[in-house]
């Protein structure tokens, strides 16, 4: 299949789950504006606005990481319930064209987050002509965790697991890294833990974006953005070999 | 032309001793309604998963519309189609969307997905419903969207896993017909179902399918034709004992009522006998379910599957 194909395939589906749902049901649309604030709230009200940045910027990842490792049930509900991957299996869509379509899906709903966040990054100091270089890095994460999510649901047998699991890979992937914290924090020995997951690195990415480049050892935005890439190609190909888009 | 040609096809799960199928080996032809028929876990929708490309064989060979489908599955996988078992339709999706989004992804146009979306939902009768979230439907309406999104394909090869369960006598009549009407066009169709009826008036070829292991196959008349029998005798109550009714051919009990099947002359002596006992009678030709419970069936498990029973 064609790169052609496979974006067209990936976006027709990418709006027939999310666009197409929301136009149908626009009760999803509070959902959309109403929880991915709730943590930037707690967290500048608990720190009386001092954690404002960091929160800002951890809520950014937060939300494009769990709408994407949110597929790990999400996927499993597609393919145990409505049957949509044994539909797509049985026709020219291919498997990259399938997972790109669900996690755009996701992308759609964390729409709201980026279109509200993205201007308080700039207020706070992220110039504008790096606000391109800002949606890769965060765009990166989103497509690291919907991979993860996608590849771990290929294994679920059941739906509730499905979103059990997703909720796991979501501290995994953006609560325990430091997202919603200052890196510097974590002890040195932790560090070299903390810099295997690309939230990390997009977190720091985001801090040198708006003037806060952060003093750890071995950390450069070079490091970042090559640690970033990395781990999105590895996610990839580790889908491409273990998802099951055939079953065994 | 073959559009499916099976050979010694095994499928055993993973972590499962015992096969799903045993070295099945059947030929469906171009242009052909095949259907594939078996009791609930006979192997029927393991079948058609491995040829629909959706699992992998264990052992044996299976090549669809000429390409095998373990290692020229992408060639494979742009002339076909699918309706999988018991999906559901995605929550408050029209109809419309459901099936013109499906063509798009599939890579139509938009000019050929509408006009093939306007076309198949008028086929199966929901251009009244096309624009009402599918969550609102009933349960046959959205059975029939799913079947509407595989039937609007330009697909060469359509596998449909029991495409009208649950449906009522009506909608699964227009689906027959539609289907009917893809063959004409030369397309091919592999079904599979548990209701007979449906494999006797549809189907140009059936196979039947038991345990995971290919019984018989044939068209329905080559396979009534295996039956020794011409007619059967349906007789109601409790007036006849099994010896009774021996005597005029072989007896079967189906739920309250016994089924003999025998020759056109003894079914005149049986039906002048229960007349005179005043049962309740009636005299039929035997049909493709004969066949099925004496293959396949025992007395109860026919019960639940006959076509009656629906």
């Amino acid at each position: 299949m064609s790169v052609y194909h496979t974006l067209r395939s990936s976006v027709v589906i990418g709006y027939m789950l999310s666009i197409a749902w929301v136009r149908r049901n626009l009760l999803s649309l509070v959902w959309l504006f109403a929880t991915p604030f709730s943590i930037l709230f707690l967290i500048t009200v608990t720190s009386g606005g001092h954690a404002f940045v960091q929160a800002t910027i951890g809520t950014i990842l937060f939300v494009l990481a769990t709408v994407g490792t949110g597929l790990a049930g999400d996927a499993t509900w597609y393919r145990l319930e409505v049957k949509l991957q044994d539909l797509f299996v049985a026709s020219p869509v291919s498997q990259m064209g399938y997972l790109l379509g669900i996690a755009l899906n996701g992308l759609f709903f964390a729409t709201p987050a980026l279109v509200i966040l993205l201007p308080v990054l700039v207020y706070l100091g992220l110039p504008l002509i790096d606000l391109p270089l800002v949606m890769l890095a965060v765009c990166a994460v989103w497509l690291f965790s919907a991979t993860i999510g996608y590849i771990v649901s290929t294994y679920v047998t059941n739906l509730r697991n499905g979103w059990q699991s997703g909720l796991l890979l979501s501290v995994i992937v953006a609560v325990i890294p430091p997202a919603f914290y200052p890196a510097e924090i974590l002890p040195p020995n932790i560090l070299p833990i903390a810099y295997l997951m690309p939230t990390t690195h997009a977190s720091l990415i985001l801090r040198s974006f708006i003037g806060q480049t952060p003093e750890l050892a071995y950390w450069s935005p070079a490091f970042g953005w090559t640690m970033l890439g990395v781990s999105l190609v590895v996610a990839l190909l580790v889908m491409l070999r273990l998802a099951r888009w055939r079953q065994p | 032309m073959t559009a499916i040609q099976s050979s010694s096809l095994v499928k055993v799960y993973h972590k499962s001793k015992t096969p799903a199928l045993k070295k099945v080996s059947l030929t469906v032809n171009r242009g052909q309604i095949f259907t594939l028929l078996g009791r609930n876990g006979a192997g029927k929708t393991t079948f058609l998963r491995v040829a629909a490309t959706q699992l992998l064989p264990s052992d044996g060979k299976v090549e669809v519309l000429g390409s095998d489908v373990v290692s020229e599955a992408a060639k494979i996988r742009k002339k076909i189609a699918v309706v999988p078992q018991e999906g559901n339709t995605i929550g408050p999706l029209t109809p419309w969307d459901h099936v013109y989004l499906t063509l798009l992804a599939r890579g139509m146009t938009r000019a050929d997905a509408r006009d093939r979306t306007r076309k198949v939902l008028d086929q199966l009768e929901m251009t009244s419903y096309q624009s009402k979230p599918a969550d609102t439907l009933s349960g046959g309406l959205r059975q029939r969207i799913r079947v509407a999104m595989a039937v609007a394909t330009d697909a060469e090869l359509l596998f449909l896993d029991e495409p009208t369960l649950g449906l009522d006598a009506i909608s699964r009549r227009r689906i027959w017909s539609v289907l009917k009407d893809i063959c004409r066009e030369g397309r091919t169709i592999l079904l599979t179902t548990h209701y007979i009826d449906e494999a006797e008036i549809l189907s140009d070829n059936v196979a039947v399918i038991n345990s995971g292991t290919l019984v018989t196959s044939g068209s329905p008349k080559e396979l009534l034709s295996k039956v020794d029998e011409r007619v059967r005798v349906d007789v109601t109550g409790d007036r006849f004992t099994e010896d009774d009714l021996a005597r005029y051919g072989r007896p079967v009990r189906i739920a309250e009522r016994w089924r003999v099947l025998t020759d056109n002359k003894r079914a005149g002596e049986l039906t002048i006998e229960a007349v005179r006992r005043n049962c309740d009678v009636s005299v039929s030709p035997v049909s493709l379910e004969d066949l099925f419970v004496d293959l396949v069936g025992g007395e109860e498990e026919n019960a639940t599957m006959s076509g009656d029973e629906k």
